[in-house]
């Protein structure tokens, strides 16, 4: 038995009734850009509220912060410190992506989906149109970033292609999401392909150029932000963005390509077409990428380095000279303001003027730098990179010019903290000078410390029991007014460093600060100083500023000698020495450092 | 046996579809006219099948399918066929965080209802007619088996489709959303073409003009449910007790024993037959039970 009993003519004249051949000739005006539009913004939407892109967002922010907030803001180096962040936030874009895409098979709704007049690849192109739903949660992080750089003094400007890579990647991100719920819509597909784009974003191992081309979310080690300004193509901002706007056109296409299959012939060649231009720009990005640096350019940057004086355009305020890189003049008030607090509390200034001058300090060989030089160039810059003022600090080359302070490109104090913000590293240095500590003394390193033998060497001496260094201290924290609890946790916390003078060991501690301890190098190698010296200014913070004052004051001179001891100063303020806790011997081998004795 | 071929929207010929060794449909032919279609059929009769094809979900193997003239193995065609089309599948998923009007306005999109007044529109009315409208902010994971099915009925109601295919849609509703049902059936606007695959041979009874039944694959019968029950007629009886040479027999709310069968048993009194019945009977005659 059947429905119809005789065969019916399913097809011809007789087949359909007038609905029928109406809807026959009005078949078919695309609607597909409109629904693309449509569920674009519904899924945009979506994304913009995705709960997890939010905490993606959040997590961005803690990144780029950890990454930033030991560095000095410049924008050459911040620009690519938000790429970071970048990742983070492509990596929650790529699970939300992926679980929005994957929705429907996700949730049982094939059968259904399949029988709507919007087709699967309609709803993948309205679903890589909908990451554009990521883009303010991506702009609101450069937004953040931008405005607390600014807050900072951040130097230079940002650069739009490096940005805009950062919001690229973050939709390339989304995009291989999407490609990977055509295959995959388990929500595990996701996270591993969050989990793998994690693990491929860290520190590259491949050569610079086809690292950054090859992995363009990994991060590599370069010395942006230790530069004194940006250098052009390092790394290509522009190519870097283009080679992510292709990633994401190329994942967008795939999975296009895999939703397509029943689609008609012209669909498909344009996706192949747009396949084809997606891996176009991505190879021509490459061939950008793997240029070197000009020759020219590197040559400019290692001559700014090695003779900063060349270029540095220097301001004299007070007795004190401040030498800055062309476009950081912005930072003079806030180098001024503790020097200047420090020498309104000295009654006479040394006659030797005091200089803090900028350094930048480059390490070389480094194939972010040099990739695609010939070696005989590239130990050529070695060398005269060697002979820079900043890599002389710290190596047997020489210590900073009597009475000159350097203040390294890129270090800065840790934020947040009265401490740090007053600059309280500056204005002891400028104590130090003021109270005429000297910055260097040429000593030995006997054979047990030094390798080979005895060595001389430029040494920081130690003002070991003297007067002047719990007067310097004294000054420094009256100029800046740090929190008791800020100064203590920051010297101990900076770490212990107990000396040896003569045969005696001295108890001795560091401010903590980022990078390297220091974010400035002067006399004395910058603020080590002994725990006699603090513990007796802290006391004399106790006692009525006008009191100390007075009695630094008066007699000035007589403090400033180094034959005259802490002893006499706290006699003299009518307050006991603090006692100095001894060293523990378990805390490793002191350095050995000389007495100041001039 | 014919069925108004000359008007017929939903034509159907020579249909065949296998899942490995089993045939799930075997070369059906039917015609579907305006109006409700009831298809009747055990599970794995292939109703599901059927109904997919229809919905150009499902691609047959063999035969060819008609829909207001257009061929869904056409791509343009096809979609166009789409367009008119509301389709409730048997087993239905829902994105559970969506909001109840959320999904439909969303399902709306996909049917390409792409100006916003409109969607907002038809959203309410289908949201009206299934008695969702005070649930519109409410997230489909709280929503109830029962009202979820409504939910999905709404969607199949959006766009107000020529061609409305509802697989087992009282599947999970009690009595009274069952009654409901009919009567929202019975109200659907601009006279479709609509497809009910159902267990319930009451819900075919009381609101289907047509009946079509489907046993192992093959369409049995095509007609009014009237007939469908005439076809019974004279091998249905009651009886005080049990005959066990009866095809089928069950006891009643009256505490007598309904015989269907070839031969009244003892003190038997003939009864008249009803669509349930008609449909035992016709599954017992071709062994799919």
């Amino acid at each position: 038995m059947t429905a119809t009993g005789s065969a019916p003519a399913l097809h011809g004249p007789d087949a359909a009734d007038p609905a029928d051949r109406y809807l026959r000739g009005r078949t078919t005006r695309s609607a597909a850009p409109r629904t693309v539009l449509s569920l674009a913004r519904v899924e945009g939407s979506l994304l913009v509220r995705s709960l997890l892109v939010l905490a993606g967002l959040l997590a961005a922010g803690g990144v780029v912060w950890l990454n930033i907030r030991s560095a000095e803001p410049l924008w050459w180096n911040f620009g690519w410190r938000i790429g970071l962040g970048q990742v983070v936030l492509g990596m929650a874009v790529l699970v939300a992506a992926q679980l929005a895409a994957g929705r429907a098979r996700r949730n049982g709704m094939t059968d259904l989906y399949a029988s709507f007049p919007a087709t699967a690849g309609t709803r993948t192109l309205a679903h890589l149109a909908g990451l554009l739903g990521a883009v303010p949660a991506s702009l609101v992080l450069i937004g953040a970033v931008v405005t607390v750089a600014q807050l900072l003094g951040a130097i230079g400007t940002p650069s739009i292609a490096v940005l805009a890579g950062g919001v690229l990647l973050v939709i390339a991100a989304g995009a291989a999401g999407i490609a990977i719920s055509t295959r995959f819509p388990h929500p595990l597909a996701g996270m591993l392909g969050a989990l793998v784009l994690f693990a491929s974003s860290g520190q590259s191992h491949l050569p610079w150029a086809a690292g950054l081309w090859l992995y363009p979310w990994a991060s590599f080690g370069d010395q942006l932000g230790s530069l004194p300004g940006p250098l052009a193509g390092y790394p290509p901002g522009g190519a870097h963005a283009l080679e992510l706007a292709g990633l994401a056109a190329f994942a967008g296409v795939v999975a296009l390509a895999l939703t397509m299959r029943r689609a008609q012939a012209r669909a498909r060649a344009l996706v192949v077409a747009a396949g084809i231009v997606a891996l176009a720009l991505v190879c021509l990005a490459g061939a950008i990428e793997l240029q070197p640096i000009p020759t020219r350019d590197l040559n400019h940057l290692i001559n700014e380095i090695a003779d900063p004086a060349a270029t540095q355009h220097c301001t004299t305020g007070s007795q004190v000279r401040y030498c800055l890189y062309p476009g950081f003049g912005s930072r003079l008030p806030a180098l001024e303001a503790p020097v200047n607090a420090v020498l309104a509390h000295v009654p006479a200034r040394p006659t030797r003027p005091l200089t803090l001058r900028q350094v930048a300090g480059l390490s070389l060989p480094d194939s972010t730098l040099t990739h695609g030089h010939p070696n005989r160039q590239v130990s050529r810059w070695d060398a005269q990179a060697n002979r820079t003022p900043a890599n002389r600090i710290g190596n047997s080359a020489g210590f900073p010019p009597a009475s000159e302070v350097f203040l390294p490109v890129g270090s800065w104090p840790d934020r947040g903290g009265q401490l740090a913000d007053a600059r309280f590293d500056l204005a002891l240095v400028a104590a130090e000078w003021a109270v005429r500590i000297p910055s260097q003394a040429i000593g030995s390193i006997p054979p047990e410390a030094g390798r080979g033998g005895a060595k001389y060497v430029p040494l920081a001496c130690v003002p070991r029991g003297q007067a002047r260094e719990a007067i310097a201290i004294w000054l420094a924290i009256i100029a800046t007014h740090p929190s008791v609890g800020e100064l203590t946790g920051g010297r101990y916390g900076g770490g212990y460093v107990g000396v040896k003078v003569g045969n005696s060991l001295v108890p001795t501690s560091l401010w903590a600060y980022p990078e390297n301890g220091l974010a400035v190098s002067g006399p004395g190698l910058g603020p080590q100083t002994t725990d006699a010296g603090y513990l007796l200014a802290n006391a004399m913070t106790k006692l009525p500023e006008q009191k100390v004052a007075r009695v630094v004051r008066d007699d000035w001179n007589r403090w400033l000698d180094w034959h005259t001891t802490d002893a006499q100063l706290a006699a003299t303020l009518g307050i006991p020495m603090p006692r100095v806790p001894a060293i523990q011997t378990q805390q490793g081998r002191p350095e050995v450092d000389l007495l100041c004795t001039t | 046996m014919t069925v108004n071929v000359h008007t017929a929207a939903v034509r159907a010929s020579g249909l065949s579809r296998r899942y490995g060794s089993t045939r799930a449909l075997d070369e059906v032919d039917l015609s579907l006219d305006r109006g409700i279609t009831g298809l009747l059929g055990p599970n794995g009769a292939g109703k599901t099948t059927l109904l997919s094809i229809l919905a150009t979900v499902n691609q047959p193997d063999a035969g060819s399918v008609s829909v207001f003239g257009l061929d869904p193995r056409d791509a343009a065609e096809r979609v166009e066929i789409r367009r008119r089309l509301g389709y409730l599948p048997q087993e239905l998923g829902y994105h559970r965080h969506f909001t109840v009007a959320g999904f439909l306005d969303y399902v709306a999109i996909l049917k390409e209802i792409t100006d916003r007044r409109r969607r907002a529109e038809e959203v309410a009315r289908v949201m009206a007619a299934v008695s969702l409208e005070n649930r519109a902010r409410t997230r489909i994971r709280a929503l109830s088996g029962g009202l979820r099915q409504r939910l999905g009925i709404a969607q199949a109601l959006l766009g107000q489709p020529d061609l409305l295919i509802l697989d087992e849609p009282t599947a999970g509703l009690d009595p009274e959303q069952r009654l409901r049902f009919r009567e929202l059936l019975s109200d659907v606007p601009g006279d479709p073409v609509i497809v009910l695959s159902t267990h319930q041979a009451d819900d075919i009874a009381a609101i289907c003009p047509k009946v079509i039944v489907l046993l192992q694959g093959r369409v049995c019968f095509a007609g009014t449910p009237a007939k469908l029950a005439a076809s019974a007629a004279g091998q249905v009886w009651a009886a005080a007790e049990r005959d066990q040479k009866a095809h089928l027999s069950w006891r009643g709310a009256d505490n007598l024993w309904r015989h269907i069968g070839d031969q009244p048993p003892d003190g038997a009194e003939l009864v008249a037959p009803t669509v349930e019945d008609g449909y035992l009977l016709l599954s017992h005659a071709t062994g799919a039970r």
